[in-house]
């Protein structure tokens, strides 16, 4: 918690003053609200100045809406655009439960016991470095172009970040929380169960916040090989059509999807785990 | 002769043993599943096929137009641009997003609406852009490594003893000052943590980049074996890019570990 107030102290100093010029400048909302601006008016200049000069290769944000209400009004592929979010969603979410229930009880497994450790660990090891997105080939070659071969790819990609964190998660315990529940009488079992979850619950749910994110980008390179749905593919086929308003809105609503997952998963981690130390950040 | 004496703690014999056994007991069964025909040759190739072909690929260009080392030095050259890019941008930006707050207010909104877009998502609009040479990939990898160094510089800054600061106040410091000597200094350690996950983020997207608009680079290598339905290279370029990221990986941990001695604490 201190660790935000940094700046918090020299915010208040500044907030407590007079009402002049500079201190409306140097309000927060006041620079979000001229950034946003500039954000979009200077693309929407860049847009129009390449669009005079004749190439089309970036859209106007009123192209990209209008491109977006296209979408979601005709068919693209046999799906709207809520058939295509919900294509890339389902894939996302059947990979990432496959792999979260898989990883993290045997990140807890091989945290807890020695053996499993030492046998799991080396081929952990050893496959670990592969980026997950260098399996697209093989597993196009295992399962073909199907729907198998993209859940295998999200199942590669969240499998490591889910078990990391589970196992660091155990390991980074605090000694002291054993001794206690040791002084009190507990056995091996309540060591297990009264420290070993709840303190490593922060950890594996850091592990599947970061596993989200991977597997979106998983499923979009999944869908930007090969595809015939979601979100990728309507990426892909703006570009096979020349079209940049289309790929731009596909990435606009990529941005709110996962941008909606993550948020998913923090309340959920909010309401299982609300004993997590919060850590400033963004 | 020391106060006390060294406790030993003896690992039992198995635990030695069994990494290794596992390794062995791995590759054996590959190999085994793929001679034994329970895995089709065109799925899967052995492990020695791999072997195999990666002493051919050294001196071999065909039948994807370069050697192995070629392919590799080409995604290196491209990783590390987009890295050092992404670093010479993400951690200034980062560092002065933490202290300044005029900083922050403009760039915050514009990296909030960038971040959650994934940098695979960008390889189209960015063979729009660049075409399939090497700047849009260096396009690419540098998004990739943007956000963590960002964020973490970010944070760094933020994670400053607020004690600190005050007491810098009372002597007189200016914000530039303290932005200068404290925030910085003592950012550092979340910094440098940003080295490792940058570098593993570039060299994912590499990878994503080079899948989808290549014609050269381990990625490209990937792709090919597939089209030519050439298992053992498929496989083989994996082994490469995990290999060759691995490595990268280590060297960078050490620099970060000479360049932190004194400062972690």
């Amino acid at each position: 918690m201190s660790s935000s107030i940094a700046n918090e102290t020299t915010g208040c100093a500044r907030d407590s003053g007079p009402l002049t010029l500079g201190r409306i400048l140097t309000n927060r909302f006041f620079l979000y609200a001229v950034s946003l601006f500039c954000f979009f008016y200077g693309w929407d200049l860049l847009a129009r100045t390449l669009g005079a000069e004749g190439s089309s290769s970036l859209a106007r944000p009123k192209e990209v809406i209008l491109a977006l209400e296209d979408l979601y009004e005709n068919e693209l592929a046999d799906y709207k655009l809520l058939g295509h979010i919900w294509a890339s969603t389902q894939r996302v979410l059947i990979g990432f439960s496959i792999a979260a229930i898989l990883a993290v009880p045997l990140g807890l497994f091989m945290a807890l016991n020695r053996y499993v450790n030492a046998i799991v660990k080396p081929l952990f090891d050893l496959l670990k470095p592969m980026p997950p997105i260098s399996w697209i080939s093989i597993s196009i070659l295992w399962f073909g172009i199907e729907e198998t071969s993209k859940v295998f790819i999200i199942v590669i990609g969240t499998f490591v970040p889910c078990l990391l964190n589970a196992y660091n998660g155990v390991r980074l315990v605090e000694p002291e929380l054993y001794d206690v529940i040791r002084m009190l009488g507990g056995n091996r079992r309540d060591e297990i169960l009264h420290v070993c979850f709840p303190a490593s619950f922060p950890a594996i749910f850091a592990g599947l916040q970061i596993s989200l994110s991977s597997a979106w980008t998983c499923v979009l390179a999944a869908e930007l090989v090969s595809a015939r749905s979601g979100l990728g593919y309507i990426i892909v086929q703006g570009m096979n059509l020349s079209d940049p308003a289309m790929v731009m809105g596909g990435m606009a609503v990529i941005a709110v999807v996962a941008w909606g997952t993550t948020l998913l998963v923090t309340a959920l981690e909010n309401r299982l785990c609300p004993w997590k130390r919060k850590i400033a950040g963004l | 002769m020391t106060a006390y004496r060294e406790v030993k703690i003896r690992t039992p014999l198995a635990l030695k043993i069994l990494p290794a056994l596992s390794i062995a007991a791995f590759f054996c069964l590959w190999e085994f599943m793929v001679r034994s025909g329970a895995v089709p040759e065109t799925m899967l190739a052995a492990p020695s096929t791999v072997a195999q072909l990666f002493l051919v690929k050294l001196r071999e260009a065909d039948p994807d137009g370069a050697l192995l080392q070629q392919h590799a030095l080409v995604s290196i050259e491209e990783a590390f641009t987009g890295y050092f890019l992404s670093l010479a941008v993400g951690i200034p930006l980062g560092l002065a997003m933490g202290w300044f707050v005029v900083a922050e207010g403009l760039a915050r909104p514009v990296f909030e609406i960038i971040r959650p877009i994934p940098p695979v998502a960008w390889i189209p609009l960015t063979i729009f852009w660049f075409g399939i040479g090497l700047p849009g990939k260096i396009f690419i990898i540098w998004l990739g490594g943007l956000v963590p160094c960002v964020i973490n510089a970010y944070v760094g800054v933020k994670m400053t003893n607020p004690t600190l600061i005050q007491m810098a106040r009372t002597y007189g410091a200016s914000d530039w000052q303290i932005f200068k000597q404290l925030c910085v200094p003592s950012a550092l350690p979340m910094v440098f943590g940003a080295l490792q996950i940058a570098l593993a983020c570039c060299w994912t997207n590499l990878v994503a980049a080079e899948l989808l608009a290549a014609d050269m680079g381990l990625g490209f290598m990937i792709t090919m074996g597939r089209r030519l339905a050439l298992p053992e290279m498929v496989v083989l370029g994996m082994v490469m890019v995990g290999f060759t990221g691995a490595v990268i990986g280590v060297v960078i941990d050490r620099v970060e570990k000479r360049l932190l001695a004194g400062i972690r604490r």
